[in-house]
């Protein structure tokens, strides 16, 4: 196995005196696209947020590359290369759809806070930002303000924000929820093209999604894995078969 | 000979980029052509001298120019709502006075041309210290620092009378001799020529502000602080860079002051210079560049023309503040800009009649809840200035029933009739904008 890009060590998350994440290790490879599914409340999207640095661990380690990277401000995790997506879609509503792209690719094209540059002159910006718009099939919308974007077309551009930091490790929350059959394939599709090479994580709720989509699913029951491997192995899993498969529930 | 071709393609180049840049910016070479010319237009030929008041009024309306666009570059741009704003023009006024007198008295020297810039840079460091406090919150928490450091400093401008005078406040004198063209900065009009200057440049290199990396990314965390994080950036630091900027602005506004008057008093650091900018900047509209300066244009107007003729103009001020957050939020550019897509359409016209018909209505409105106003003023402050209230040369008694009576029927009227025009007017302008929608789908 190649060396992990996130590697989570005994990870531990309680609001309150309430337990959400007890006790988590676990190992995504690089260049591994990894599913974490697992029924409602068992606390896959804190897990993300754990992660991403959105919440600080109550307990444990969580290791990018091989830099500890649990107690860091989001802002830095995502410049140590992780990005992610949220469940519930995340962009900049009154900007234009070619902003919030382009946005997305000023810090890690060392812009910083920069009040010298004039963005209409930076040439290989704009252009990079536009092909990262053609990536995600939005080149016709590029002036909408993205808040008035359709719902899936919303999701798309989040995905573009996303990956357009250039970040090796992509966190996606639940990337087709609330899709049709169509748009989900279709998402799945532009999914597999722009990670390719990266490592991705998601949280998936469609299981042909993840079947489709994973290399490694790790299961996720009350804040503890239950089992974790390649897709086959976990459909054949009897402990997960009752605890998730079995009982139906989605 | 390469020289030459070269040449001769760069000259028509440049030509086409001076006709390109009228045609992008025309609005606003009109707006500098009006300033321009104005004092002109009142001028008393007969005695050969300027209009005191319109100079006076001009000269106030381009640094509250300066001061509401410096102020949206938080509120509109970056989503900060600040009760302090004037903490940083107040200062920049403190410093450019403080500037002026020690230029008169040798300890440095400064052309007058740059006291501004004093001011700017006094705007900016306090903008640093503050910012630095305030920035680290956003949304409501923020509010409230700006709202205790504004209080903070109107409190120390009373107590620190080394810096801030007391109550007298800082006087000095523009007429420092050091001005790089050779002028006196005697008469105002010289001054006011100055401020356009300032005035220009303050616009443009906000605006240019706007088109930066940070300007974006202030958009960018006022949308969704949170995405804004995800992609690298620190909102904090966002918000502080952004802060301190539009502090110098304001500081340069804050300069222009002092030149002007000659005396910068507590008044100018105080909660009512605050509520200034968030009216001026909430009524031009926060949501485009430009709105700012409609919107300080307008109050100024409202401030010297209709201060003269009513001793309750503030109450008209009020009354449009909260028409405007609850009928157009975003203020009158945004009120001019919801028309566009109609416009387009080539559809405008059919909103000419329903125009038309709640005009006559909102005129009888205004006119009787006017004539009340200005009823309940005379019979309390009017009779003890010992004024009498005429109205197109009928004098009014406010004791007699008569005209009370007069301005509530205007007012149920007129407010019925509006109601019912309302309605009629938003059903056509519903139905318009189906239509263009529509047409919008068929493309």
């Amino acid at each position: 196995m190649s060396e992990a890009a996130i590697r989570l060590r005994d990870v531990h998350k309680s609001f309150g005196p309430t337990p959400i994440i007890t006790g988590v290790s676990l190992d995504v490879g690089r260049g591994e696209r990894h599913a974490i599914i697992g029924p409602n409340g068992a606390g896959k999207t804190t897990l993300f947020n754990l992660i991403s640095g959105r919440f600080p661990v109550t307990r444990g380690t969580v290791e990018l590359d091989g830099h500890v990277i649990s107690g860091l401000a989001p802002h830095r995790i995502n410049r140590l290369g992780l990005s992610r997506s949220f469940q519930i879609t995340s962009i900049f509503p009154r900007m234009t759809v070619f902003e919030n792209i382009r946005c997305g690719l000023l810090w890690s094209r060392g812009y910083r806070y920069s009040f010298w540059h004039l963005l209409g002159r930076e040439r290989a910006l704009n252009e990079a930002a536009l092909a990262l718009l053609a990536d995600v099939n939005l080149e016709s919308r590029r002036d909408v303000p993205a808040g008035l974007l359709s719902y899936a077309e919303q999701r798309a551009l989040e995905i573009g924000i996303t990956i357009a930091g250039g970040a090796g490790t992509i966190l996606l929350d639940e990337p087709t929820a609330g899709m049709s059959r169509s748009e989900t394939d279709h998402a799945v599709a532009l999914i597999r093209r722009v990670t390719e090479g990266k490592t991705l994580v998601m949280v998936e709720h469609d299981m042909s999604v993840v079947f489709d989509l994973a290399d490694v699913v790790t299961v996720l029951v009350y804040g503890k894995v239950i089992a974790s491997g390649p897709p086959a192995a976990i459909r054949a899993n009897r402990a997960v078969q009752e605890a998730y498969l079995g009982t139906g529930a989605h | 000979m390469n020289e030459t071709l070269t040449q001769t393609a760069t000259r028509p180049v440049s030509a086409a980029g001076a006709a390109n840049f009228v045609r992008q910016h025309w609005p606003w070479l009109l707006v500098l052509l009006i300033a321009l010319a104005l004092p002109w237009l009142f001028y008393d030929w007969s005695r050969a001298r300027h209009s005191g008041f319109v100079v006076a009024m001009l000269s106030q309306m381009s640094m509250m120019v300066i001061f509401a666009l410096s102020y949206n570059m938080q509120m509109g741009q970056a989503g900060l709502l600040s009760f302090g704003h004037a903490v940083f023009f107040g200062l920049g006024g403190y410093c450019a006075a403080h500037a002026l007198n020690l230029v008169k008295d040798g300890s440095f020297w400064l052309p007058t041309e740059l006291i501004p810039l004093a001011g700017g840079l006094g705007g900016l460091a306090f903008a640093i210290v503050f910012g630095y406090i305030a920035t680290k919150q956003r949304a409501t928490a923020f509010a409230m620092i700006t709202l205790g450091i504004g209080e903070l400093i109107t409190a120390c401008a009373l107590m620190f009378k080394t810096f801030f005078g007391g109550e007298g406040g800082v006087s000095t004198n523009r007429v420092i001799g050091t001005s790089l063209f050779g002028l006196g900065y005697g008469p105002a009009i010289q001054v006011y020529y100055l401020i356009v200057v300032w005035t220009v440049i303050a616009i443009a290199l906000m605006q240019l502000l706007t088109q930066t990396p940070l300007g974006r990314m202030a958009n960018a965390c006022r949308d969704n602080f949170e995405r804004a994080q995800f992609v690298g950036y620190d909102p904090s630091r966002v918000r502080f860079f952004q802060f301190t900027l539009s502090g110098f602005f304001a500081g340069v506004g804050g300069g222009l002051y002092a030149l002007t008057y000659e005396i910068v008093t507590f008044d100018t650091v105080a909660g009512a210079m605050s509520a200034n900018a968030l009216l001026m900047t909430y009524i031009g509209g926060v949501g485009a560049f430009a709105g700012p300066v409609i919107g300080a244009v307008l109050i100024v107007l409202l401030q010297s023309w209709v201060s003269l003729l009513s001793n309750s103009w503030l109450v008209y001020v009020g009354v449009l503040f909260i028409l405007m957050v609850t009928f157009a939020p975003g203020g009158i550019t945004g009120l001019v800009l919801m028309h566009e897509p109609i416009w387009r359409s080539g559809r405008i016209g059919r909103l000419a009649g329903p125009y038309a018909r709640v005009v006559l209505p909102s005129l009888i409105l205004a006119t009787g809840f006017v004539l009340l106003v200005e009823l309940c003023s005379f019979i309390t402050i009017g009779a003890a200035q010992g004024k009498s209230f005429t109205a197109s040369g009928v004098t009014i008694d406010p004791q007699h029933p008569g005209p009370w009576l007069v301005g509530a029927a205007l007012v149920i009227a007129g407010g019925f009739a509006l109601w019912r025009e309302g309605r009629h007017f938003r059903a056509v302008w519903e139905r318009v904008s189906e239509e263009i929608k529509a047409a919008g789908r068929e493309l």
